[in-house]
């Protein structure tokens, strides 16, 4: 039948076009010639040693790690508590608060990147690395609650009151009663927040300085400053960690069930 | 539903004073900035800007750009979509892990194999040139082409995503019964698919609309500072010329666009809820 035909066109020519480049970065990063090309000049893993090599890649994978996992805790530590006020209790000015706090998703990360460089970074002397940690956090905040926000709406709350009404503490009720039951939903958090604040560029874009640079910003340095293929291998080893990271999390959490 | 109020407060007060202290004030001193000259309030910066030729190319291209991509997206989310849904459940899994799956690799990534495509000495010129077709390497970074084509392989899963859960909320047999009478393809789409998931589109056409405005990796690799859009302009306006008036006038219209269309897509879901 010539839907059918039509269907299975569709899919084949859309997935090319989606996942076609990743294909061909993968083979580029492989490549034994000296200058990006493709079909690659012979194989060879050179290009993925010498990503290892680059002493500055090393520095800026190392931040943009410590960003990822510290701004992401931060952003729990902030956000799980206003999750919890917004579905357990009567918050006075909730849509305000949950407005605040979600705001920064809707503004543009490079006006967030300017707006911290000009009034925090340069009048009050902040360095630049506590900017960037601070950026990431504010970015991860709304993420962090809105995961949070749904794993609660899914526990019911009964049980918490009941733990209540017999005489439990609500410190105690949350970290013994609700945060087990939370958990999967806090580490989907988790690493939604790790994989958005590791890929993050507009938002770093601003705040960097001597020896300072994320991943990402320092990829798009090194690509203007050579056409080597290391830049391909490092963008073909990040792409599997992130998709190695949200495979895992599938499989294990049912990952989509939270996003 | 625990009810004593301060309590609650006491719990949301840390992150709402974070996000408001460290994040909304400076970004609301910073778009205050472009409404100020010499001291004193005025709209003159923002006349200034639009007074100049290159800006106002900028300002459109951004728009046309955001448009097209829009356009393109939801013609081919729709045939996608549309096939993925109509998949034995299994490989309807499948396929949408799929789609998903470029969402998770860095947009620095993404955008850098079309570098590897699109380049002078990069597959498309490559085959071009073997094939006899082209003399010489053709041009096509930094070109609206290559930004348009890096734009749509970023956010079309967006689209496709939201198009394939409007396209199973609609009812199993409209479009089986829309045939049954006598309706051609085009007059389904028109007359039974479109208005039924019209939210969907809504919300896809959002999100691609304002992910392609305030979009910076795609447009200053593929588009350079020969192409420039909104968000290269404005980095360009720091760095280069130091000019923060702009800057700000810059992020004001970002922040205007990316705003209103969030509060279309917020009044949808309300709308949505109610019924």
């Amino acid at each position: 039948m010539s839907s059918r035909l039509f269907s299975y066109a569709t899919l084949s020519v859309v997935l090319l076009f989606l996942l076609g480049p990743f294909v061909i970065i993968v083979a580029a990063a492989l490549s034994a010639g000296e200058t990006l090309a493709f079909p690659p000049q012979g194989l060879s893993l050179k290009w993925v040693i010498k990503v290892f090599e680059v002493e500055s890649f090393r520095a800026s994978f190392a931040l943009s790690m410590f960003l990822a996992i510290f701004g992401t805790l931060a952003a729990l530590v902030l956000g799980v508590p206003v999750a919890y006020a917004a579905s357990r209790y009567k918050l006075p000015f909730g849509e305000t608060i949950r407005t605040i706090v979600s705001a920064p998703i809707i503004v543009p990360g490079i006006i967030v990147g300017l707006a911290l460089l000009r009034y925090l970074v340069l009048p009050l002397d902040v360095s630049v690395g506590l900017a960037l940690f601070i950026a990431h956090t504010a970015l991860i905040l709304p993420y962090a609650v809105r995961v949070v926000s749904a794993s609660l709406d899914n526990l019911r709350s009964d049980i918490e009151e009941a733990a209540v009404l017999l005489g439990s503490s609500r410190i105690a009720t949350f970290f013994r009663i609700v945060l087990p039951n939370i958990q999967n939903g806090i580490l989907a958090a988790f690493i939604l927040g790790f994989v958005t604040s590791f890929n993050q560029v507009p938002v770093s874009l601003f705040l960097s300085g001597p020896g300072v640079r994320t991943l990402p910003i320092d990829m798009i340095w090194y690509m203007e400053i050579t056409y080597d293929p290391s830049v391909a291998a490092l963008a073909a080893l990040l792409a599997f960690l992130s998709i190695s990271i949200v495979f895992l999390a599938e499989r294990f959490l049912g990952f989509s069930r939270y996003v | 539903m625990f009810q004593n109020r301060m309590e609650a407060l006491a719990l949301a007060l840390p992150a709402a004073l974070f996000a408001a202290f460290v994040f909304l004030v400076p970004v609301f001193i910073l778009l205050s900035e472009g409404f100020r000259a010499e001291g004193a309030w005025t709209l003159a910066p923002y006349v200034d800007f639009f007074d100049s030729e290159l800006n106002r190319t900028v300002f459109w291209r951004t728009l046309k750009l955001g448009a097209i991509v829009t356009a393109v997206s939801a013609v081919i989310g729709y045939a996608t979509a549309w096939s993925i849904v109509t998949l034995p459940p299994t490989a309807r899994g499948r396929m949408i892990g799929l789609v998903v799956m470029p969402l998770m690799i860095s947009p620095v990534a993404r955008t850098y194999a079309w570098i590897v495509i699109l380049g002078r000495t990069g597959f498309v010129n490559q085959t071009l040139v073997g094939l006899g077709i082209a003399d010489s390497p053709i041009r096509f970074l930094f070109t609206e082409t290559a930004v348009f084509i890096g734009l749509l392989q970023l956010f079309l899963p967006l689209m496709i995503l939201s198009l394939i859960s409007a396209l199973e909320n609609m009812p199993k047999d409209a479009v089986p019964a829309a045939r049954v009478l006598g309706a051609n393809w085009l007059q389904v789409f028109f007359k039974v698919i479109l208005p039924l998931t019209k939210e969907g589109l809504v919300i896809g056409g959002t999100l691609v609309f304002t992910g392609s405005l305030t979009a910076y990796i795609t447009p200053a690799i593929l588009g350079g500072s020969k192409v420039l859009m909104l968000e290269t302009l404005l980095y360009q306006r720091v760095t280069v010329a130091n000019d923060f008036a702009s800057a700000s006038i810059i992020a004001m219209i970002l922040m205007v666009m990316s705003f209103s269309a969030n509060l279309l897509l917020k009044r949808l879901a309300t709308a949505r809820n109610k019924r």
